[in-house]
């Protein structure tokens, strides 16, 4: 008997999913990224991930903020929530909801590695003694998430999980493929604090019913990293084991 | 070379009432039949919250029972995680010797710390302490076991002096060990005089490097107890059958199970960046590349799959690497029906172990003969 699996109902999700232009995506390559990430146990175990994927085992989310400095379509800020799974037997994070502040980026983001991705004011701001990712949506914060009291630990030690985009393709036969982003990390420097979640409006990120109900941790890490050519797909509704497919 | 088997509890949804009281009566009916063929020990994790994967929080409790209904069997408790907030070092001390008298001297205890967050983070347990709390633990047990009066002032517990009782039935006291999965560890037991109980399936290269520099650096150790295990304990899949596509099959069936259960959990590493646990716990050994969620789980090399042939020569490349003992997985997630489980153990009892016997009492006459 297999472990649990994802029952959200993917079919309503696919009308506002984004179109990928083919599975022929170049790679960004971007150096000196920031990249802020919260960790929290959640409450909820199957519902906000598709049939192909499994709950990680206690279920966690992932709230993050990015700076990206420079890409060919210019710098761009980059927020997103996760849901920690396991795509067969590996960690992966499932997009609920992304947010950029570069209508360039969204629009790239999307048709490219198949993020969801609206535009909004996403700020990621250092403090003495915090680092703080904001999202601002029509003049309303819908996600506040800090660091605080960093300290200093090795890039070697930080393990960022792959993300699962669901998305429409040419060829998905209507039920919506997931694209596996799973780009490399070279770290410069890397560190860790208590994760603070002051604001996180559900409603914005697609996330109704998600409720953190425990820290585990919060990294800040600059790096090089970016978006890579896809390798992987799978059937949405399919278990990840069997609905796999292989680009390159 | 000694052979054992290990227990997981590991219970498969949909769960009933019945569910995990049928595992573990599977479970005993396995150790009495192993008591019974003479596999030399048994052993039963400590996991909480593992779900699916391993039911086994109380492990003392299912070798209690163990230990009431075989005769010569030894009995592994292990791993003990030693970290306070999940277990008082009293609490391991009195229930270690418990169960020694219990069972008549027959107890080996295999301590670690456990490798989730799941776990750990269940406890409210910081990753970053565990190695530390493990230290200093492993180091008080003896000394709990074996002197009068007991008192400590450390960072991970402290206490007045007490009188811990009982005491082990085995003197000076029971054979201790450590959990070896992340590098590294197998040294950290070499130094304190404790045996390797490897929680590592396959990887027979690599296990040798890892074995030599572990025998090399026990021999100049400065034990924790009153005495030094120098011994290599290590786990495979067992899945014995005369034929042996049905054999290899069936375990990969198995292995597959176990591997795909263990990658629902949440590794101490995935969740806690900290320098405390350098390795994913058992992730990368059974993850295909880590990257493709469609490629089947790895089969490791040196499984003890297939026919007894096949099952032979696996095992004389362990022995021949370094291992002593070996403890076999039987089942995951009941994937292999019990009477399967059972008939693979005979089988492995007839055909298997009597050439490790053979070999046994060969190597003595030799060693004999030339005057050692």
């Amino acid at each position: 008997m297999p472990p649990l699996f994802g029952t959200l109902d993917v079919a309503p999700r696919l009308h506002a999913a984004p179109r990928l232009d083919g599975y022929d995506t170049e790679a960004w390559e971007i150096a000196d990224v920031d990249l802020l990430s919260l960790t929290l146990e959640i409450d909820d175990r199957t519902s906000a991930l598709p049939p192909a994927l499994h709950p990680a085992i206690p279920p966690v989310a992932y709230f993050s903020v990015a700076s990206y400095p420079d890409s060919p379509i210019g710098a761009f800020k980059l927020a997103q929530v996760r849901i920690g799974c396991r795509a067969s037997a590996l960690p992966r994070g499932f997009v609920l909801r992304a947010y950029s502040d570069s209508p360039a980026a969204c629009d790239a983001l999307g048709r490219r590695w198949g993020y969801d991705c609206q535009p909004a004011d996403v700020r990621l701001r250092r403090y003495h003694d915090r680092i703080v990712g904001t999202v601002t949506l029509d003049g309303s914060e819908v996600l506040r998430a800090s660091l605080a009291d960093p300290q200093p630990i090795s890039g070697a030690s930080v393990f960022h999980v792959s993300t699962m985009n669901l998305a429409r393709a040419e060829d998905d036969g209507g039920r919506g493929v997931l694209v596996q982003v799973d780009p490399a990390y070279a770290f410069h420097r890397a560190e860790r604090g208590v994760p603070e979640l002051t604001t996180f409006d559900r409603a914005a990120w697609t996330a109704e019913g998600i409720d953190p109900v425990w820290p585990v941790i919060a990294t800040f890490v600059r790096c090089d990293t970016g978006f890579p050519r896809i390798r992987y797909v799978m059937d949405a509704q399919q278990a990840a084991r069997t609905g796999t497919r292989k680009l390159r | 070379m000694k052979f054992g088997i290990f227990h997981e509890i590991s219970v498969p949804r949909p769960w009933d009432r019945e569910s995990e009281r049928t595992v573990y009566e599977r479970a005993l009916e396995q150790v009495r039949l192993a008591d019974e063929l003479g596999f030399d020990q048994v052993w039963a994790v400590e996991h909480h919250f593992l779900e699916e994967y391993s039911h086994c929080s109380s492990p003392e409790i299912f070798l209690t029972a163990c230990a009431a209904q075989t005769k010569n069997i030894r009995i592994g408790h292990g791993i003990v995680v030693c970290v306070p907030q999940m277990n008082h070092p009293v609490r391991i001390a009195e229930r270690a010797a418990t169960l020694d008298i219990i069972s008549g001297g027959r107890l080996e205890v295999g301590t670690g710390r456990s490798a989730t967050w799941t776990e750990l983070g269940g406890f409210c347990a910081n990753p970053d302490d565990t190695k530390k709390s493990w230290d200093e633990i492993v180091r008080c047990l003896p000394k709990m076991w074996t002197q009068e009066r007991f008192s400590y002032e450390g960072s991970a517990f402290r206490m007045p002096p007490r009188t811990i009782l009982p005491k082990p039935y085995q003197k000076p006291h029971p054979p201790m060990w450590v959990a070896i999965t992340s590098p590294g560890t197998e040294l950290d037991g070499a130094d304190r005089g404790l045996g390797w109980l490897g929680l590592t399936f396959g990887g027979l290269e690599e296990q040798e490097k890892r074995m030599a520099e572990y025998r090399r650096r026990i021999k100049v150790c400065e034990p924790v107890g009153d005495i030094v295990n120098e011994q290599v304990n290590t786990v495979n899949f067992l899945y014995c059958h005369e034929d042996d596509a049905t054999g290899v099959a069936t375990g990969q069936r198995l292995q597959g199970a176990f591997g795909y259960a263990a990658a629902q959990l949440v590794s101490a590493r995935e969740a806690y960046p900290t320098p405390a646990y350098p390795a994913l716990g058992l992730l990368p050994q059974l993850r295909p590349d880590g990257e493709s969620p469609g490629d089947s789980v790895r089969v490791p090399e040196g499984l003890t799959i297939g026919s007894p042939d096949r099952i032979i020569d696996a095992l004389k490349k362990w022995e021949a690497v370094g291992a002593d003992r070996v403890n076999f997985l039987l089942n995951a997630l009941e994937v292999v029906p019990q009477e399967e489980v059972l008939a693979s153990m005979r089988l492995f009892a007839k055909e298997v172990m009597p050439k490790f016997r053979e070999r046994s009492k060969a190597e003595a006459a030799t060693a004999v003969a030339g005057g050692e």
